[in-house]
């Protein structure tokens, strides 16, 4: 009784062990915050990192292919048995994406996977990180009418944060009115072209009636006339396969004689010039080409034939010749193509100075991939698709550089497909396993099935593919557990100085109490429970302010950065919106019991010397 | 502490009738004993001999003072009967039985349960109110669980006796709030909560003015005559020795 009573009683009145209970309390909050925080980060950055890999992969070298994957999905079933939870075979490789900004051509790498749209999300959690909210719940590589989020765009058009069928009309529309503007141009420079051709002829001809006896002197004489230019620029604008272009104006045009303009042919030249760039652009490659006014023969069968939904249009004839004439990209979209967030968007900065952010392709828009074929000698291929959605797995690893496309077409395209038989090889065979299985052990298992000797396959788990981030971070928090439970130890080693402060101040007191007949257990036992009672006090403050902290930790981070002006969190760095934490009791039962025992430990030296001072000695002192 | 709680039951309150019976026994018996004791203390690598063969008999009922010079040897003649120290050599007979050998458990529970003690310098406990500390004594003695069934008890008697010492209106008040006379009276009731045989007095008015010192005496005598002690006072106060049955000279380590 005394010990308690003893042990309540120096706890309340020394201040002294105030300054001991407040470091347990500071180490005992910071542990549990920071352990919190921690594993919060550590399971957000797991399930992201996880998203969209699978547990277990058996992949062909880059290029390479897994023939025959019937065969092989037989096999890891034989192997695995009732581990496997679902299984997927997938085409991998490096491609390059080519899409229009504003008619800057922009490329860029991507990882581009062909993926069996049922079996792939059963795999891994690749549905729920879709945009288009109709593709989550039912997928497919169609474009969608509806279920886009607005994207609130800065890319200054009428359309903004349109996506899906409506933006690829009106886009469509809008390059059909473009063409039909350059057109009716085009239509009014030959005019004006035939109509100077013609004056020319006229001048020429008399010219050539009034010089009709003039020999090759004069000829040349006459070149350096003021009428002789227009030949010259006539030469430049109207090509070098002009018929009435004649060998003495060829010659003038590359001595370097300058154009003069015919004053009342001034404006028609505008008009060409203005023309030039646009007869440039209609050389090249556009993704969305006009739709001509008449069908070819076969074109029109192609029409009459096709039963099919708009999106079934190019798989079907895309080798048909004169698919591209059929093709209505009104109606029609190339093959789907699924792209990560980050490939698309940019940040960019608005009018009134905000960071906004800007999508450089849309839902609706067509690109381009290229790719190469299978096999040693791998011919690049080049391929229109039409951006169907975007995924964002908050991974910007993966949102940066993965492209989805069916698996079917891509096994095509890439020759993946025997000519004879109709199997299709694949690169990649995914494998989810049932909740709690053992991934180590089911990859080792797949590896003694497919040794590398024998079989050219890389089989890891998704924790392979991440293992220097994983390491990494387990050892931080290792390492921060360890520094963070010496700050407790600091306190203890407060705690040991204490003590042997108050033992020497209670010697007398302690030998009071063993005259009259308390056992020296009894008096290291006061020591003990009063640094039991430090160590409870001080980890039970540690534990209730580290879980308020926790609790309100962004809150606090935003006081902080009110205070600081310093971004405490940054949503952009970090992906996560909010400082996620997880406080699991286990944690905080361990960093209390660690706290409490080092608190007693600290305190066994002092009550030991305590527990031996004898009492005559103790009486003695002053 | 079973053995000792048989003989004398802790609630057993303080009756006449043993007040009755002891005089008879006074005369016959002898309640403590030294024989041939010797101490010596080790200063450094230099052995200075403080008893050298003290003998002593203690008759039961009887009030002893044992006097002598400062560094005499009477404080640590004390200490011994109240094995707070074992000697060198001889023997400390208590009740007849020896107890300078016992093991440490059983010299404590001698020491709470039949020896009061009165120091000096109080030494009370700071952190305790007169009541606690007249209550540390029980504390000691019982576990957690039999303090909290007995707490009534001993805090009736508690209080009895820190009313009979005059201290009644005191007794919630911290030692560093009281005199040195009433916190020596703390000391004397807190000797006494555990009905000692035998109080063992290390000059308990040595720190005292003259006037508390003859309260501190005449409360002790009081009580003495009241619940049948034996009392052994040192003390350099030869004065005070006169009011003793019987005196014991100590001149520089033997009894004269």
């Amino acid at each position: 009784m005394y010990k308690l009573l003893l042990s309540w009683r120096y706890l309340r009145t020394r201040f002294i062990a105030l300054a001991s209970i407040i470091s347990v309390t500071l180490g005992v909050a910071t542990l549990i915050v920071v352990n919190s925080v921690m594993s919060g980060f550590v399971c957000e950055m797991k399930s992201r990192l996880h998203g969209i890999l699978s547990d277990v992969e058996v992949a062909a070298p880059l290029l390479g292919q897994i023939h025959n994957p019937e065969y092989h999905t037989r096999i890891i079933r034989d192997v695995l048995g009732d581990d496997i939870e679902s299984m997927t075979c997938v085409v991998r490789n490096p491609a390059l994406l080519t899409f229009e900004v504003n008619g800057r051509q922009w490329t860029q790498q991507v990882m581009l996977l062909g993926i069996d749209d049922e079996s792939f999300g059963a795999v891994t959690d690749f549905h729920p990180y879709l945009q288009n909210t109709h593709k989550r719940d039912q997928f497919s590589f169609d474009l969608e009418n509806q279920g886009y989020p607005d994207w609130a765009a800065a890319n200054g058009e009428s359309w903004n944060g349109e996506s899906g069928w409506d933006y690829r009309r009106r886009k469509v529309q809008k390059i059909k009115n473009a063409e039909a503007r350059r057109l009716e141009q085009e239509k009014l420079y030959d005019l004006a072209a035939a109509e100077y051709l013609e004056r020319q002829a006229a001048h020429s001809r008399a010219w050539e009636a009034h010089h009709a006896n003039g020999g090759a002197n004069a000829q040349h004489e006459a070149s350096i006339t003021s009428e002789q230019p227009i030949a010259a620029s006539q030469a430049t604008f109207i090509g070098p396969d002009e018929p009435n272009r004649s060998s003495v104006e060829k010659n003038m045009s590359e001595s370097g004689f300058q154009y003069v303009p015919l004053p009342e042919k001034a404006p028609d030249f505008a008009a060409i010039h203005a023309k030039q760039p646009e007869k440039a652009n209609e050389e090249k490659p556009s993704a969305l080409k006009l739709a001509p006014t008449h069908y070819s023969q076969n074109g029109g069968n192609l029409r009459e034939l096709r039963k099919f939904s708009p999106v079934d249009t190019h798989a079907k004839f895309r080798e048909e010749p004169n698919f591209e004439d059929f093709f209505d990209p009104e109606k029609d979209q190339y093959t789907g193509i699924i792209l990560g967030l980050a490939i698309a968007k940019r940040k960019t900065i608005g009018e009134d100075g905000e960071l906004k952010d800007f999508y450089m392709v849309r839902p609706g828009d067509d690109v381009q991939i290229m790719f190469p074929t299978v096999g040693g000698a791998a011919k690049p291929i080049s391929e229109n698709c039409t951006l169907v959605d975007f995924y964002s797995s908050s991974m910007h690893e993966y949102d940066s550089s993965f492209a989805f496309v069916p698996l079917k077409e891509l096994q095509k395209i890439r020759g993946m497909v025997d000519p004879l038989t109709g199997d299709a090889s694949v690169s990649t065979i995914q494998i989810k396993l049932k909740e709690g299985a053992n991934l180590d052990e089911a990859r080792d298992k797949l590896l003694a099935q497919f040794p590398p000797e024998t079989y050219p396959y890389d089989i890891h788990t998704w924790q392979d593919t991440q293992r220097p981030l994983l390491s990494a971070v387990n050892m931080e928090l290792t390492i921060l557990n360890l520094l963070l439970f010496m700050i407790i130890a600091v306190a203890g080693f407060g705690i040991l100085a204490t003590f042997f402060m108050i033992v020497v101040e209670k010697t007398k007191d302690i030998g009071v109490l063993k005259a009259l007949g308390a056992p020296s257990s009894g008096v290291m036992s006061i020591f003990l429970g009063y640094g039991m009672a430090l160590g409870l006090v001080g980890t039970s403050a540690g534990v209730i302010l580290g879980l308020v902290f926790v609790r309100y930790i962004n809150q606090i981070a935003g006081v902080v950065q009110m205070i600081t002006g310093q971004e405490v969190f940054d949503p952009t760095i970090y992906y996560f919106s909010e400082i996620p934490t997880i406080v699991s009791p286990m944690m905080v039962l361990m960093v209390g019991l660690g706290a409490i025992s080092i608190a007693v430990m600290a305190s066994v030296l002092p009550a030991l010397r305590a527990a031996r001072l004898h009492p005559v000695e103790a009486l003695r002192y002053e | 502490m079973s053995r000792s709680t048989a003989v004398k039951p802790a609630t057993l309150p303080l009756s006449k009738s043993d007040g009755g019976k002891a005089p008879l026994k006074l005369a016959t018996q002898t309640l403590m004993s030294a024989n041939n004791i010797h101490k010596s203390y080790r200063k450094g690598t230099l052995e200075v001999p403080v008893l050298k063969g003290v003998d002593l008999e203690i008759a039961e009922g009887s009030f002893t003072a044992i006097v002598g010079q400062s560094g005499s040897g009477k404080s640590t003649l004390l200490h011994l009967l109240a094995t707070l120290d074992a000697p060198d050599q001889g023997e400390v007979h208590f009740q007849d039985r020896r107890i300078d050998n016992l093991p440490s458990r059983q010299r404590e529970a001698i020491r709470n349960q039949e020896f009061g003690l009165i120091f000096q310098f109080y030494h009370l406990l700071p952190e305790l109110s007169t009541l606690e500390n007249v209550l540390v004594p029980k504390m000691v003695q019982d576990g957690f669980f039999s303090y909290l069934r007995n707490k009534r008890a001993y805090k009736k008697r508690a209080t009895e006796l820190i009313e009979m010492v005059g201290l009644g209106h005191r007794m919630t008040h911290r030692p560093s709030e009281m005199s040195g006379g009433e916190m020596q009276r703390t000391a004397i009731a807190r000797a006494l909560i555990s009905e000692p045989s035998i109080i063992l007095a290390d000059e308990p008015t040595g720190n005292l003015d003259e006037q508390n010192g003859d309260e501190v005496l005449d409360t002790l005598n009081s009580l003495r005559n009241q619940e049948n002690l034996t009392v052994v006072m040192v003390t350099h106060d030869a004065s005070l020795a006169q009011s003793a049955d019987k005196t014991i000279k100590l001149v520089d380590g033997r009894v004269v």
